[in-house]
């Protein structure tokens, strides 16, 4: 007996030693196939569990290429021996077939002494998972990245015990961190324990990416449900709920009572309807004449005469329907059973929520100030003419998408994207210098006393070249490709990202801010065309020529409003109406700003930029309500500095 | 009194005279009632003509005669147009609705009436409320009412906000463009209560009226006549009594006129909205006859259009803005539409179609380089040559 025993245990041993013993020994895997044989030539998803296991975990160099070959449906049976080989077509009848074990050639053979093993999608999905194992060890970096990969998109509890074997011999310290933070994941989602998902859990709480959460999310799932009587003890009951409030339906609890077989179906309006026109004896339905039924009572009191009679279903009055509410308890329970963990769960979702809403503050913020530096370069050239001519360039908008163009016809000519940039901007700001200059000879010099007459001349000259340009380039979106380097976004975390080509805006913006500032208090011309500004009299007494320094500073506006378009064309659209999609906001900027001064510029676009954001924030799913909202604020901003932000006092504010 | 207005602004009887051989010939040409000689569509094209006409009127009081440029008076057009609309589109589906409802075995009750219609005219924006705005849809008078009250209010909101702080010249063009801008935003909304984008249609059809349209268009361009005959007696009288001496005060020299006592900011407001209030039946009018309006009929492009209108036919005279305006916009509809021969350069075809607005902008830039007077200033020529002529007798 006893020997006995000893024989059972030492056996035992044996067998779990065996793969280790079996790795050092030259063990061969076509005996474990053999085992499973019946399994295996089955092929059904349901029962080939156990196959594929033994396969896997036997430990051999060889259950790699066993599992690929036979998820790739080249696994082929002799039906002399019926055991298994690759096996590999040299003719439609003649395969030859190489041993799994030895690698050797074993020569060709007969289609007809052959089976093919075709696993299904299932099966080969199992062998999918049991590969994965492999793959997470591969030599291969490449192959280690593409698994852990597939890890994410699809992660499933059998793939935890693989990840954790595979985190020890990993090399690159990247791809290690990696599957740590997977090996968390997996943990918090698919680990029998409680306690390891509940540190894997206070692990993870604060971390901001989207993988956290989209696996703290289904954690906290809930279903709604209701019983008679008190709510079940054990239930892990997210909340209790009270028919009639918040969000909960007085009607609908009602009628989660009737799909539960707890009460009987509420009898609707339309019911009623329907009933009583089904039910109608000659001129009356239960006693009330078909041309009375126009009134919701009148029709109530035939259908109760109806129920009466027992033709139709008892009406289901507010009372009855108050009383079954009460009788029941009305709950949503949480799907994953043990609270410990959805309370984890629900407070680490509170610090990550907290974190994102930072971050999302900040990500608003990045995105304010971009849209207020487009603003800004809309706006700088409109401020330039305004500020300094007081002169309504309403053509401003057609300058910019002027330049826009220029930078397409441009990017025909010249095809490489990065050098195609870098000359369409001077390309643009010469075109639309001449341009602004030509407007200022032909036409503006002759309004100048007369702003609103300007305003309707530069505005005939807008509706004539949007329709020249629409005449040129048709109606349809032309693209102005950004060279590649700007492509792509500079990511800080999940959250908070941001596009290289409005980085490049905001700099671009900043450049001409500098650019404007140096040219305004350094320069000669922007000492003259301050002092045109101020008193175009006395300066032109002093030796300047007002039309000379009028003609340059038109120039100057429009020429920035090129480049500008440039610049827009690079992440919107060129269409003809480009210009006059930012030619209201520009105006608005240049407005709320504050006239004649470039600090009132700034201040203005950015005010808009980040009430527009603001805005959009509060009501993200309504950006023309945004918009609307933002014109209604600034009218009344208007209203409390009706001379800008920034504005001019003294001698220099005109009037 | 009467006479002396008249015997002051002969150019009233004389604009009053055209206007009625005008309507007169055109009902005897016209498919209804006449000859046949003018289509039914055209009769609406020369109705829609007078209420811009009317809106232009408007425009010039307020621009021509009291300096203020507004570039937002499509927006009270297209309001007033809205307000008649929501009554015409109700009572229109309330019939439908009530005569597909009585076919069935069971009376409707109000409330499926109700719901019927708000299905109708909400489905397209998925909805079947009626919103609050709604409430009065179902009385024609109160909606009339609307028609005036909706935009003189909105006017009488936006100008004492805009005056009171001092905003002028090109400031308050631009705060006004941001007005229009804003509400047709608004109402492009789905859930702005006044079907978005879609917009109300089927005005054409007046409800309970089995009349043909060959008559009901008809019907329209005599309202539209009298109501610019009745919008430029009052301009007219408006402008030639001691109230146009002042807004005309205010137009030359703001601070002047402040200086010597007037309430300039007053003076602004009760133009401001009265211009509002006659762009409103302007549009009202203007509508039924288009059959549809939606919120891009306000877009501030419509406003600025306007504004090119008396430009070109000449401001600070009430008939030099019909003048321009008829012509303008008929103009515009004979080179847009397609009737306009092409013109083939050998080289380059020119279609009207395409080159009409390039036309148009240039020709504006032109008339206020040239011809700061427009059209009308061609009258000035006769009557100075004419006076010339008198004094050298």
């Amino acid at each position: 007996m006893r020997q006995l025993f000893l024989a059972g245990l030492a056996f035992l041993a044996a067998c779990l030693i065996s793969p280790g013993l079996g790795q050092a020994q030259d063990a061969l895997i076509q005996p474990i196939l053999q085992e499973h044989q019946a399994l295996i030539v089955k092929s059904s998803r349901k029962t080939i569990g156990p196959a594929i296991n033994a396969v896997a975990s036997s430990g051999l160099p060889q259950a790699q290429t066993v599992l690929e070959v036979w998820a790739a449906k080249n696994m082929w049976q002799r039906k002399s021996d019926g055991l298994f080989f690759i096996g590999e077509k040299i003719d439609s009848k003649i395969y030859t077939l190489t041993d799994f074990d030895s690698g050797e050639l074993l020569g060709e053979f007969l289609k007809s002494d052959l089976k093919q093993l075709k696993p299904n999608s299932g099966i080969r999905a199992l062998i999918g998972t049991a590969l994965v194992q492999f793959q997470l060890s591969d030599p291969d970096i490449e192959a280690r990245r593409a698994a852990l990969l597939s890890i994410e998109r699809d992660p499933e509890a059998s793939l935890l015990a693989p990840l954790r074997a595979s985190i020890e011999g990993e090399t690159d310290a990247a791809l290690k961190a990696q599957k740590q933070r997977l090996e968390r994941l997996l943990t918090i989602g698919y680990d029998e324990d409680e306690a390891a998902r509940l540190a894997a859990i206070s692990d993870m709480s604060g971390d901001l990416g989207v993988d956290v959460r989209a696996t703290l999310n289904p954690l906290l799932t809930t279903k709604r449900d209701v019983v008679v009587g008190a709510a079940p003890e054990g239930a892990n009951i997210a909340a209790l709920l009270r028919p009639g409030q918040g969000e909960f339906d007085r009607l609908a609890a009602y009628d989660m009572l009737v799909a539960k077989d707890l009460a009987p179906a509420r009898i609707s309006k339309d019911d009623i309807r329907t009933q009583l026109a089904a039910h109608i004896d000659g001129a009356r339905v239960g006693g009330v004449p078909v041309a009375q039924l126009n009134t919701d009572a009148n029709r109530l009191a035939a259908y109760n005469a109806l129920a009466e009679a027992g033709t139709v279903p008892a009406f289901v009055s507010d009372t009855a329907i108050e009383a079954a509410l009460a009788a029941h308890t009305f709950f949503d329970v949480y799907l994953e059973p043990s609270k410990a963990v959805t309370d984890a769960a629900t407070e680490a979702l509170k610090d990550i929520k907290l974190k994102v809403g930072l971050n999302q503050m900040l990500d608003l913020t990045l995105d304010a100030v971009s849209l207020a530096s487009i603003y800004f370069l809309a706006a700088i050239g409109l401020a330039i003419t305004f500020g300094v001519m007081g002169v309504i360039n309403m053509a401003h908008g057609e300058f910019i998408m002027m330049g826009a163009y220029t930078g397409f016809v441009v990017q025909q000519i010249i095809p490489d994207h990065t050098v195609s940039i870098i000359v369409a901007i001077p390309t643009a700001f010469a075109v639309t210098f001449a341009a602004g200059v030509a407007m200022e000879r032909l036409v503006i010099r002759w309004l100048q006393a007369r702003p609103l007459e300007t305003l309707l001349a530069t505005f005939g000259i807008s509706i004539a070249l949007q329709q020249l340009a629409k005449n040129i380039f048709g109606t349809q979106a032309r693209p102005l490709t950004a060279p590649g380097w700007l492509d792509g976004a500079w990511v800080m975390n999940d959250v908070v990202s941001i596009s290289y080509i409005r980085i490049a805006i905001f700099i671009l913006a900043l450049i001409f801010f500098a650019a404007f500032l140096y040219i305004m208090k350094r320069t000669r011309l922007g000492l003259e065309t301050r002092a045109v500004t101020q008193n175009p009299r006395m300066a032109a007494s002093m030796g300047i020529n007002p039309d000379r320094v009028n003609m340059l500073t038109f120039g100057l506006g429009s020429g920035i409003a090129g480049i500008a378009g440039v610049a827009i064309g690079l992440f919107a659209k060129v269409t003809s109406e480009l210009g006059s999609d930012y030619i209201v906001q520009s105006f608005m900027t240049v407005v709320v700003g504050g006239v004649g001064n470039i600090w009132g510029t700034l201040a203005g676009a950015t005010m808009i930029g980040f009430l527009q954001k603001g805005i959009e924030w509060m009501n993200p799913s309504n950006t023309l309500a945004a918009q609307t909202y933002m014109i209604i604020f600034i009218i009344i901003f208007i209203q409390f500095r009706p001379r800008g932000i920034i504005a001019l006092k003294g001698r220099a504010a005109g009037d | 009194m009467q006479r002396s207005f008249i015997a002051k602004n002969p150019s009233v009887l004389i604009f009053l005279s055209i206007l009625a051989l005008f309507t007169l010939l055109v009902t005897v040409m016209s498919e209804g009632f006449g000859v046949g000689g003018i289509s039914t569509s055209f009769i609406k094209t020369l109705g829609k003509t007078l209420c811009l006409c009317l809106i232009a009127l408007a425009l010039d009081l307020i621009w021509g005669y009291t300096g203020i440029l507004s570039l937002g008076h499509f927006a009270f057009f297209g309001l007033g147009g809205y307000m008649i609309g929501m009554w015409l589109m109700y009572e229109r589906t309330r019939l439908i609705v009530v005569d597909s409802l009585t076919s069935t075995e069971i009376p409707p009750t109000d409330g499926e009436v109700i719901d019927a219609i708000g299905n109708q005219i909400f489905g397209v924006v998925g909805s079947s409320e009626f919103p609050l705005i709604w409430a009065f849809a179902d009385s024609l008078s109160i909606q009339l009412i609307l028609v005036l009250l909706v935009p003189g209010v909105l006017a009488l909101i936006f100008g004492w906000l805009a005056f009171r702080s001092r905003v002028t010249g090109v400031y308050l063009s631009i705060l006004t463009q941001a007005m229009t801008l804003a509400l047709a935003l608004y109402l492009f909304q789905n859930d702005s209560g006044l079907r978005g984008n879609n917009g109300l249609s089927g005005l054409q059809n007046l409800p309970g009226v089995t009349a043909s349209q060959d008559h009901v268009s008809l019907w329209f361009f005599w309202a539209s006549a009298a109501a610019l005959g009745a919008g430029y007696v009052l301009c007219a009288w408006l402008v030639s009594g001691k109230f146009g001496s002042v807004i005309r005060g205010i137009r030359d020299n703001e601070a002047r006129a402040r200086f010597l006592g007037y309430s300039v900011e007053t003076y602004k407001l009760v133009i401001f909205t009265l211009t509002a209030c006659i762009a409103a039946v302007a549009g009202a009018l203007y509508y039924p006859q288009a059959g549809i309006i939606n919120p891009a009929e306000i877009a501030p492009i419509a406003s600025i259009y306007l504004a090119v209108w008396v430009a070109i036919g000449g401001r600070g005279r009430l008939y030099g803005a019909v003048i321009g305006a008829a012509f303008v916009s008929l103009l515009s509809t004979w080179f847009t539409g397609g009737q306009a021969p092409d013109i083939n350069l050998g080289f380059y075809t020119i279609k009207w179609v395409d080159w009409w607005l390039v036309l148009l902008g240039l020709s504006f830039v032109l008339v206020t380089l040239f011809a700061p007077k427009g059209i009308g200033g061609l009258f000035d020529i006769v009557v100075e040559r004419r006076a010339a002529k008198e004094a050298n007798q």
